[in-house]
């Protein structure tokens, strides 16, 4: 009993910390004072009426900071599910069905490895119009391929079970095979890799958002972090500036981490 | 066995001719005129208005009015023969540029290469020989902490520590102006420390945890118990045995990332105002300079793929398993 609560409590935690963060994005209206895109008068240090301040063009940086949580897991959970969605159905279309399909889909996951993923992202949203959709896309463009990779092997695994092997003689239709029983034998793994691949999305976000390429209007944890960086907030000693969004980013990804990680740990044992 | 290498190398020629064609396809498929691409959007819709010969004139010059397949071909031949054009923003060959660069990189993420295989392979064995103890469990949760924080977070507060604070390090740049001979050497070398500093822990991080689970991976096979049942010392079993099987995936993976030597770096770089690869790319984004962003693009991407061959290739020659398997072939 002992034991089994200090395992879980890396998960426990990584679970506390997010659900915070989502609480705060879907209260954002009730939470922020002000609203993120109004403007005051500029580079105010924190008083009681703005919590950390303002910014270059008086925008209530805390009220930033709330709004910025809705961005930032908005594109970070959803290009997870796209990168897992994409994953999942390749390797259980590759695992599954062998053959030509296997060879196609094997090959394509090697080339979409081969490409560096940064380059390639910041070109595609240079090429796009800039907004979340974009950032999606080239998000999940190229980090599919690890998920697909481990459930290609989880698949074939399972093919190899008698329960799935009786089904294929008894000729139920693949897609039943697929969905019905080869999908919930791998949910806990999918799960898992669904957790780390928001953390590896947010880090993404955060990076190209910090270079100035992420969404436009609506700003999210990185955007603060690249205004308080190129407006030199840290030679001007602006702490309440540059220090939240480096917090918030690290604990968010440590908490998709701490998830994604021992829930696999959790499952191996 | 030479079967399996032109393989590879066939495979890997494939590849990259597969990345130059999504390279093209970037280009001419995404939404909008290509030519805006070229251009930049405000200075088509500029020359749009007030000067429609000139876009026509560089339509033509582009070849864009041409079919599809024709350009295909003009944008094939024009990497095979090294022409990529003008950069747009210092009327320079693209190429002069970026292999200026390239350079710049190098010196950074070599060393970076170098170091965090070692430091990484040596704390890994350390720490997955004896899990458990005070070395494992003071070095893992710290490692995987600094796995989780974004590397422009990291990035910021070395800089603010190190560089604002306690003024260790310069704050930007690679080199104080006016200094010529051994002193821009020295003076280069005092802007590289804290760069490499962070890239290194990054690095190491990833390093630790990779050799730390292949060598406790080993440690609990059958064959490491009868070597230590035999009598051998510890360190023989550690280094005969432990060591050399642990190191196989450990050079395999530390090959492969000599692929991230050009495009790893770019958030790092553009903190520190390092004028590398990454920087230049990011200044070609920002500019609208398609062929830079395009070549930093390209080559990046066949570092990767040449360094992913050679991984494959060493693990040919130093895993006898694998020499047996194809000579079987």
């Amino acid at each position: 009993m002992n034991k089994k609560k200090k395992r879980n409590l890396p998960m426990i935690s990584g679970i506390l910390m997010i659900s915070f963060f989502l609480f705060i994005a879907v209260f954002a209206e009730q939470i922020a004072p002000y609203d993120p895109t109004d403007m005051m008068q500029g580079y105010l240090p924190p008083s009681k009426e703005h919590i950390l301040g303002t910014n270059d063009v008086g925008q209530d940086i805390f009220s930033e900071m709330i709004y910025g949580t809705r961005v930032s897991l908005y594109i970070g959970i959803f290009a997870a599910f796209v990168v897992t969605g994409i994953g999942t159905v390749m390797a259980m279309i590759s695992g599954y069905f062998g053959g030509i399909a296997d060879k196609v889909i094997t090959a394509v996951t090697n080339i979409a490895m081969a490409v560096p993923s940064l380059p390639l992202t910041v070109l595609l949203v240079a090429y796009l119009k800039p907004g979340k959709a974009s950032l999606i896309i080239a998000i999940s463009i190229t980090a599919w391929t690890g998920t697909a990779r481990i459930l290609r092997s989880r698949v074939q695994q399972l093919c190899e079970m008698p329960f799935i092997k009786i089904e294929k003689t008894m000729g139920v239709h693949p897609f039943v095979i697929l969905w019905k029983h080869l999908l919930p034998n791998m949910k806990d793994i999918i799960f898992t890799r669904g957790a780390l691949a928001v953390s590896s999305a947010m880090m993404t976000e955060s990076s190209l958002s910090f270079l100035g390429l992420g969404t436009y209007g609506e700003k999210s944890w990185g955007n603060v972090l690249h205004y308080a960086f190129f407006r030199n907030s840290i030679m001007k000693q602006q702490v309440w500036w540059y220090i939240p969004p480096i917090i918030c980013i690290s604990i968010a990804v440590l908490g998709f981490m701490l998830i994604g990680y021992y829930g696999q740990q959790k499952k191996e044992e | 066995m030479h079967k399996q290498i032109w393989k590879k190398i066939g495979i890997a020629f494939l590849t990259i001719y597969i990345i130059i064609t999504i390279s093209f396809i970037l280009v001419h498929v995404m939404p909008g005129d290509p030519i805006i691409h070229l251009v930049g959007q405000e200075e088509y819709y500029y020359l749009l208005d007030n000067d429609p010969e000139t876009l026509n004139k560089m339509i033509e010059k582009y070849g864009l009015d041409d079919s599809l397949s024709a350009q295909y071909f003009k944008y094939l031949k024009s990497i095979v023969t090294f022409d990529f054009g003008i950069s747009y923003t210092n009327q320079m060959p693209v190429l002069g540029n970026v292999m200026r660069a390239c350079s710049w990189t190098l010196l950074l993420s070599v060393p970076t290469w170098i170091l965090s295989g070692i430091f990484g392979a040596v704390l890994g064995v350390i720490a997955g020989w004896k899990p458990g103890k005070l070395f494992d469990k003071i070095m893992t949760p710290i490692f995987l902490v600094l796995n989780t924080i974004p590397s422009n977070c990291l990035c910021l507060l070395m800089l603010i520590l190190f560089a604002y604070n306690l003024k260790w390090f310069p704050i930007n740049g690679m080199v104080s102006p006016g200094k010529i001979g051994l002193e821009r050497t020295l003076s280069i070398l005092h802007h590289m420390w804290l760069p490499i500093i962070i890239m290194v822990i990054f690095r190491t991080a990833s390093d630790f945890m990779l050799m730390k689970s292949a060598v406790s991976q080993i440690r609990k096979e059958e064959y490491i118990l009868t070597a230590t049942s035999k009598g051998i010392p510890e360190k023989k079993v550690l280094f005969r045995h432990v060591m050399r099987n642990a190191m196989l995936p450990y050079m395999t993976s530390f090959c492969m990332q000599m692929g991230g030597l050009l495009s790893g770096s770019m958030v790092v770089e553009v903190v520190f105002g390092w004028k590398g690869m990454g920087m230049l790319m990011y200044n070609a984004v920002q500019n609208r300079d398609f062929p830079t962003a395009q070549l930093c693009f390209l080559i990046s991407a066949f570092c990767v793929v040449i360094s992913n061959l050679i991984s494959d290739m060493i693990n040919i020659w130093i895993d006898p398993r694998l020499k047996e398997d194809t000579a079987n072939e």
